[in-house]
């Protein structure tokens, strides 16, 4: 026999105290009677106990240091050999997956796989170490190895529900990392709880071998190391527990929303729905925007059957645009999906010009723009104005957003060299948004004015000639963004070129800034980086709040640019400002959901299922004919550790010193 | 001071009261068993020859021509033995029986010699340790308080049989012997009665105890050390061995009184906490001597 801790058996020392007392006991306190006649008469007829009443003082004394050393022992947590070489470390990977939340097991999958990893745990014997590893949107260790039971017990019962994709194989190779870590001769394994919906079943199932004997429950099937989704550093053989029957599903497995490239009000919907079961279904899709329908489909799907379509729309205000399969089946998130469509604003742009007839159309034929020509600049601008100045530019250009086109002289922001004979551009940023869709290599620019940006830091040539002069150019100040483009219009092709029109449209999306853009929808469980320039509106608050699709809020720092998520679960999350922290440096008010934010979110983001996977929630067949639906033999009273067994003793020798005691002195 | 002015005051109070409604009772002015001159009607005997005519009952030869001759009860005066316990259980208590006894003994004593009797004193333990010889008077009551007040508890073993052995031996009279004890006795106090009736005498039993011996309250591993013979038992008290005490203790008491039942003895049973005057009140109430 070993101890864990074998200095705590010092505590035997204890006794020593003890045995003095004892002896220290003998002597009784002294009482005198009249007599002892009725003692002497009382007593004798107890004689038949009296062999025991001499003993029972010694009896309890050994009984104390019996109590003592049993205590002590236990204290050391003593265990056999044996013991130790079948301790088993086991890792629980509980697939918390979208899919895991279909209703064809009652109430959830999810819920099943708790009950069943709960018997696992039920079954933990002494020495046995679990952990927990959730594969539900990104591989998470829950809790790491504990022999705590009633730890890793409420760790599975704690497991939230996402909608995020399943991500078994990583969450295993996780596990077998975590069992990798120690090497003390424990039996190793990782038993997974899923419904068999995620990327690298096949690998999986391909190396299921049905268990024979043992503690394994035999709804359990095991991958032989040799599997390729066992590349971990542990070789710990894997257990998967399937979950789930094959149930039918239709699920909305694209919702997507794009601006028109035709009509800048217009907007374009891509929708798909997948029939996921073995029977063809009749169902319902509806879009609506702002509650307000705006198309409804009726589908006929076949078995396996998919159908998608593009939705053209049309709309200036924008919202929030939500599609609903209307049909019954067993997993309800991926019957409904939803999309943001930003508002679309109209942008005011004063042309200063002595006249330029492509100039001023390539505006007004923007429903979006509020245009004004004038000859001369006026003297103050309206605020979120774009100016547009032709030729000629004031020495010092105005804050706010500036388009300089052909400018004569020079400014602020850059000097004016000689003229550029016939410049060709053989470099293009195409990388900024301001060159999307726009080629100028094959655009003829006579009589270009050689530029020279005086604030070089702040400058983003998009444009540059073969002599590296820049020709199209971004300056980003503090006080507006400049775009300036050295082409003589009226000499130029450039007019009669798309990307002219296209350069304009994105000028003016540049100047816009990001606040239209149109933010796709992401799948569940994805990460999304934002920026404070993609607020609907400054925030005015110190810190910003994550609120989830079901109200929950959660802190973020208000930091120019972050990454928030996974985004686990289906809906629109929005970024909203801290009520609570109203002024910088203010402690952030704890996170509560009935927090009613005053103003309207800065950001918007949808998240849909949207997952071929995770909608067809059918198991693999193969796995399915492997599994039973017997419990796993549970630890008897035998798995205890020696440390219990001995504080047990204790304890019933304390209550027979106790009774002894009772009976001594008060019967 | 055990015998003060108010206890004389009290003893004479007590024999006011008992001269009046005493006669016959418990002391003094008794009837004996012998028939004589004395006033009071017995019963008739035949006429014998030698025989006193004076009394013969003449109104019965008149009626039926029978002699018969008319007997009367003797009266004399009572001797009263009081037999003290002096052990060193008597003093135990508090206050200490013992000296309940001496003040019962005393007062006793006063109403016997206030009625003309003769009273004696036997203090004893394992043996007679002190006698106050009979006497008569109640000039003698100052001479028996002071003897009274020098007895001490003490002996290491008390035998009531023993002592009443060597008593009845003694040439004396016989009459009322007043037994003033806890009768702790481990050889039983029986005997010492039995003696007592068997020489003629009439035992009283005055049984005193203290609350304490009947419902004790000590609980766990104690040494009992026996009062009168310095023994020390180390008991294990329990709740049990408490009920039980109490109930072998009860069986004592019933004991004591059945004892006086079944002989048609005077039988006082009292704890130490009562006054003494109250106690002999209660005393002649039990004898019907005061209402």
């Amino acid at each position: 026999m070993f101890f864990e801790s074998p200095g705590s058996l010092l505590w035997l020392a204890l006794g020593v105290p003890i045995i003095i007392f004892y002896i220290l006991k003998i002597r009784l306190r002294r009482l005198p009677v009249s007599t002892v006649m009725f003692w002497t008469q009382v007593l004798e007829e107890q004689n038949p106990r009296s062999i025991w009443q001499r003993l029972r003082h010694l009896v309890s004394l050994l009984l104390q240091l019996a109590m003592l050393a049993l205590l002590a022992f236990a204290v050391a947590d003593p265990y056999f050999f044996w013991e130790a070489r079948s301790a088993r470390r086991i890792v629980i990977v509980i697939d918390n997956s979208a899919s895991m939340n279909a209703t064809d097991v009652k109430p959830t999958r999810l819920a099943e796989a708790k009950r069943q990893a709960e018997q696992w745990i039920a079954g933990m014997r002494h020495r046995d170490e679990f952990a927990l590893v959730a594969a539900g949107t990104q591989p998470q260790v829950i809790v790491g190895f504990t022999s705590r039971q009633k730890t890793v017990s409420s760790a599975v019962q704690s497991l939230a529900t996402t909608d995020g994709p399943s991500q078994v194989a990583d969450a295993v190779a996780l596990a077998r990392r975590l069992l990798g870590e120690r090497q003390d001769g424990k039996q190793q394994e990782v038993v997974v709880f899923s419904d068999g919906r995620f990327s690298g079943v096949e690998e999986l199932s391909s190396a299921l071998a049905p268990l024979s004997g043992g503690r394994e429950p035999p709804g359990t099937t095991d991958a032989a190391a040799t599997s390729p989704i066992s590349n971990a550093t542990s070789q710990a053989p894997v257990k998967l527990q399937i979950i789930g029957t094959r149930a039918a599903n239709v699920g909305i497995t694209q919702f997507q929303v794009r601006r028109s490239l035709v009509d800048p009000l217009g907007y374009e919907i891509l929708a798909e729905v997948t029939n996921a079961s073995d029977q063809p279904v009749e169902c319902r899709f509806e879009v609506d925007l702002n509650d307000e329908p705006i198309d409804v489909v009726p589908l006929k799907l076949d078995a396996g059957g998919k159908w998608s379509q593009v939705f053209e729309k049309t709309s200036a205000l924008g919202g929030h645009l939500l599609a609903t399969l209307k049909h019954d089946d067993a997993l309800a998130a991926d019957n409904t999906a939803s999309a943001v469509l930003p508002r679309r604003e109209i942008q005011p742009v004063l042309l200063v010009t002595s006249g330029n007839l492509f100039l001023q159309k390539v505006f007004e034929v923007n429903p979006l723009v509020k245009l004004t020509v004038v000859a001369e600049a006026p003297a103050t601008v309206p605020a979120g104005t774009v100016v547009v100045y032709h030729r000629v530019a004031p020495d010092k250009l105005p804050a706010g957003q500036v388009f300089v086109i052909d400018p004569a002289n020079a400014t602020d922001l850059f000097a004016i060299g000689e003229q550029i004979a016939n410049p060709i551009v053989t470099k293009q940023d195409k990388d900024s948004p301001l060159m999307s869709h726009v080629r100028m290599d094959n655009v003829l620019m006579p009589e270009a004015r050689s530029l020279t940006p005086t604030l070089p830091e702040q400058t983003l040539i998009l444009a540059e000639a073969v002599t590296k002069e820049p020709l199209f150019f971004a300056v980003n100040r503090p006080e507006g963004r400049v775009l300036v483009l050295t082409v003589n219009l009226d000499k130029g092709d450039l007019p009669l070129r798309t990307a002219f029109p296209i350069t304009v449209a994105n000028a003016l999306h540049w100047f816009a800034g990001n606040k239209q853009d149109l933010r796709e929808s992401l799948a569940a469980g994805s990460l999304a980086t934002i920026s404070s320039s993609d607020f609907a509106h400054p925030a005015k608050s110190a810190s910003l709040l994550l609120k989830s699709p079901a109200g929950e809020l959660k802190t973020l720092p208000a930091i120019e640019r972050m990454t928030i998520g996974p985004l686990d679960h289906c809906g629109v999350w929005s970024i909203i400002e801290d009520p609570g922290s109203a002024d910088l440096g203010k402690a952030i008010a704890p996170k509560t959901s009935d927090k009613t934010p005053t103003d309207e979110p800065l950001l918007e983001i949808a998240c849909n299922l949207a997952s071929a996977t995770e909608s067809d929630v059918r198991p693999p067949e193969e796995l399915l004919a492997n599994s039973t639906t017997a419990s796993p033999v549970l630890a008897g009273l035998g798995s205890r550790p020696v440390w219990f067994w001995l504080l047990l003793t204790g304890l019933v020798l304390t209550t027979l010193e106790w009774v002894m005691y009772q009976r001594r002195v008060i019967s | 001071m055990l015998f003060d002015g108010d206890f004389l005051k009290k003893l004479e109070y007590l024999s006011l009261i008992s001269r009046r409604v005493f006669r016959g009772s418990i002391l003094a002015q008794r009837r004996t068993k012998q028939m004589g001159g004395g006033i009071e009607f017995a019963d008739h005997r035949e006429y014998t020859p030698g025989d006193d005519f004076r009394h013969l009952d003449w109104n019965v030869y008149a009626r039926h021509g029978d002699l018969l001759l008319k007997r009367f009860q003797e009266e004399e005066d009572l001797h009263v033995y009081f037999l003290i316990d002096c052990s060193r259980s008597m003093g135990f208590g508090n206050p200490p029986k013992f000296d309940l006894a001496r003040q019962v003994t005393a007062a006793l004593a006063y109403i016997a010699l206030s009625n003309l009797d003769r009273i004696g004193i036997i203090a004893y333990s394992q043996e007679i340790i002190a006698d106050f010889p009979l006497t008569r008077g109640k000039d003698r009551i100052l001479s028996l308080l002071r003897f009274l007040e020098k007895l001490e508890p003490q002996g290491t073993d008390t035998n009531l049989g023993r002592i009443v052995n060597s008593f009845a031996l003694r040439p004396q009279r016989r009459g009322l012997a007043v037994v003033i004890s806890d009768l702790f006795d481990p050889n039983g106090y029986e005997r010492g009665l039995d003696l007592l009736r068997h020489r003629t005498y009439e035992p009283h039993l005055v049984q005193i105890h203290d609350p304490a011996e009947a419902r004790p309250q000590m609980l766990g591993e104690i040494e009992l050390v026996d009062a009168e013979t310095d023994s020390v038992r180390k008991v294990t008290i329990t709740e049990r061995a408490l009920r039980e005490y109490r109930k072998v203790f009860d069986n004592f008491q019933a004991g004591v009184a059945g004892y006086g039942k079944k002989y048609g003895l005077g039988c006082t049973q009292t704890t130490n906490e009562v006054d003494f005057e109250d106690l002999i009140l209660r005393m002649m109430r039990t004898a019907g001597a005061v209402s």
